[in-house]
């Protein structure tokens, strides 16, 4: 564990309550210099709240917010060293962009011939020489998230934070976006902290991610740790595409076996500590770790689990085929396999062994 | 006809705008047209016309006599729009960052007043200003905080009290209406970006209530400039405003063609402030950028 003065923003058992209401319930959070950092949650999940008590904008019910190892305390926003993009841009209408952005400087008392050039600077950056003198009324949705981010970069702020920035956008330039913010944010190495509620996009542009529920963070980890070792159900079940088979719990010590409705006995590398045996659970498969074969070939052995199905529906997707599997007093499962296997492709009807490592299954207590 | 309706839609238009042109052309257009005729004609001494043309009246509207009263009326005016101004917008921004349902009852509060007729309004400020008798000079006697009477009353500042209270609701409604659309995350941005709570107002509130500005002020220039029941009752037949000696003329003086002539002179003044602050103050309004 890093000593605090490392942590670009620490959070200590921060609590946030309006009126009855606990919009974000005892968070703490250690965010490290530089690092791209995801708030990711579904709506009301309080990671926005949690943005707002860095910037200041909301102070904390209970707990601390530390900015480079000092306490924020009561500092209204304009005295850290933070700076923020908001969800709508909030550009000022009545200014032009060189307006924008040159605001925060202004406001400091910085020098008119600095301020030109660290504007000019920021245009660069944000591919948007020439446009200094329009309005952002005449500006596309994507300009104008690249001017509320050189209006709060230009401040050299310690850490951005940046609230749903894409979500206004459309699926095409979103995906743009993403991979320009992240090259952004590499080049000038300043810390963000990124609340999003879409899962593909903190995957792809976060070095960690804190997954958030009901004001709680429910795991921190790297994309790859959230994704492949989801530690609760409602992590499994927000990030990716998950299958998730009803079972009983027949012993919690690895390795975990279970049994399905129809007494098939499965096995996986891992269980939520809380479940005992003989409690119902489930188990969570990724649909691209599911494997599909004809009846009597594919792995067996104990480090595999099979259940035999019906092809109820096949999509083509190019990259891959996605197949929907009627398992027999069960339910549907989701397999995702490339295009070109050795097996070739399999018909609507098909009878088929789904075969899964144990190594991809993990079981969950089931929320309800 | 029907048939004809649907192949020719520039005649519908038409005759849906028939009622309401026909209504203007009756009661605004040939009304003016006949002040702006009468303006140039010789007066009859019972208070009709005799049809010969002359300049003689405007050249009366330019005697220091009638001028003086002229300049005095723009000043009430100015005034008038100046205080409305400075606590109307107070009174608007608060009104605006209340949630919504104290919202709506401040602005019906705000509309109460008219529930009454203005005269009876303005016949209370008269109760509670009079230099003697008036309610306030009376009790601050009693309670021993003044020796004399306080002149509050037939004098500028009972005029200009009486239209500002008269008009402010004016002022208020379209500076709310702007304030009421700010984006409230600008002013976070603001913050956000070092701004203090001044040159929060002054670089993003000011700029984008301007339009609300604009209007509220026009709302109260316009009428105070013409006003004649406000200084006829509280001016106390000592201060009189244009409007007073327009109604004099028609009612009292019988010289029509004079009394239009300072009214066309009156739209002129109008109609020519109304243009130069739209110019001046729209400029600033468009780059406020509500468009």
């Amino acid at each position: 564990m890093p000593d605090a003065s490392s942590a670009a923003v620490e959070l200590r058992d921060v609590v946030k309550r309006f009126g009855d209401v606990v919009a974000v319930d005892h968070v703490s959070l250690r965010i490290a210099p530089g690092e791209f950092f995801a708030l990711l949650g579904p709506s009301g999940s309080g990671k926005t709240t949690t943005l707002r008590m860095i910037g200041g904008f909301e102070l904390p019910t209970e707990g601390e917010v530390l900015i480079e190892g000092e306490p924020q305390g009561y500092k209204p926003p304009y005295q850290r060293p933070v700076n923020t993009v908001f969800q709508n841009y909030a550009l000022f209408p009545h200014m032009t962009v060189a307006q924008n952005i040159a605001f925060g400087l202004e406001m400091r008392g910085v020098p008119k011939e600095e301020i030109r050039r660290r504007v000019s600077e920021m245009l660069d950056l944000v591919r948007l020489s020439g446009y200094e003198r329009r309005r952002p009324h005449q500006l596309s949705g994507g300009e104008q998230q690249r001017v509320a981010l050189a209006r709060a970069l230009i401040n050299r702020p310690k850490v951005l934070l940046l609230d749903e920035p894409l979500g206004a956008l459309d699926l095409k330039l979103r995906k743009a976006m993403q991979l320009e913010l992240k090259a952004i944010q590499e080049q000038v190495g300043i810390t963000f902290i990124y609340v999003t509620h879409d899962q593909e996009e903190a995957i792809t542009m976060a070095n960690r991610i804190a997954v958030m529920n009901k004001g709680k963070v429910l795991q921190v980890g790297t994309p790859q740790e959230v994704y492949e070792q989801p530690q609760t159900f409602f992590v499994a079940d927000f990030i990716g595409d998950t299958n998730f088979l009803p079972v009983q719990v027949m012993q919690v010590t690895a390795p975990v076996e279970v049994m399905t409705e129809s007494g098939t006995r499965l096995t996986a590398s891992w269980a939520e500590p809380t479940l005992r045996t003989g409690v119902k659970a489930v188990m969570a498969v990724r649909p691209e770790r599911m494997h599909l074969y004809r009846p009597g070939s594919g792995p067996e052995g104990p480090e595999w689990n099979r259940v035999e199905g019906i092809i109820r529906q096949v999509i083509y997707k190019g990259l891959d085929i996605r197949y929907e599997v009627f398992v027999a007093g069960e339910c549907s499962l989701h397999v995702r396999m490339p295009v070109g296997r050795s097996e070739g492709t399999f018909q609507r009807g098909e009878h088929v062994i789904v075969a899964w490592p144990r190594a991809a299954a993990r079981v969950f207590r089931s929320e309800s | 006809m029907n048939e004809l309706l649907q192949r020719k839609p520039g005649l519908r238009a038409w005759l849906l705008l028939a009622p309401s042109f026909l209504w203007l052309l009756i009661f605004f257009i040939i009304p003016l047209g006949i002040i702006v005729v009468y303006s140039f004609l010789e007066r009859d001494l019972y208070g009709g016309v005799v049809w010969k043309w002359t300049l003689e009246n405007y050249r009366r509207v330019f005697d220091p006599l009638y001028f003086k009263t002229f300049l005095y009326s723009l000043w009430i005016a100015f005034l008038t729009a100046f205080f409305s101004l400075l606590f109307g917008y107070p009174l608007a921004y608060y009104i605006a960052t209340r949630p919504e349902k104290t919202r709506n009852a401040l602005v019906l509060a705000l509309m109460i007043p008219f529930w009454t007729n203005f005269l009876v309004r303005t016949y209370a400020w008269l109760t509670l200003l009079r230099t003697n008798t008036g309610l306030i000079n009376v009790w601050l006697q009693e309670w021993g905080i003044i020796d004399h009477p306080l002149p509050l009353f037939g004098n500028t500042f009972a005029i200009t009290l009486g239209l500002v209270y008269g008009w402010m609701p004016d002022m208020i409604l379209p500076i709310y209406a702007a304030l009421e659309q700010l984006d409230r995350s600008l002013l976070e941005a603001a913050e956000d970006l070092y701004a203090s709570g001044w040159q929060v107002f002054r670089r993003v509130i000011w700029p984008l209530s301007l339009p609300g500005v604009i209007a509220g002020t026009m709302l109260v220039f316009i009428p105070s400039l013409g006003a004649f029941v406000t200084p006829a009752i509280l001016g106390g037949g000592k201060r009189l405003m244009i409007g007073n000696v327009i109604t004099n003329q028609f009612l009292g003086a019988h010289d029509w063609p004079f009394g239009s002539a300072l009214s066309v002179l009156m739209m002129a003044v109008m109609l020519l402030a109304t243009l130069i602050y739209f110019r001046t103050g729209g400029e600033e309004a468009r780059r406020g950028g509500l468009g």
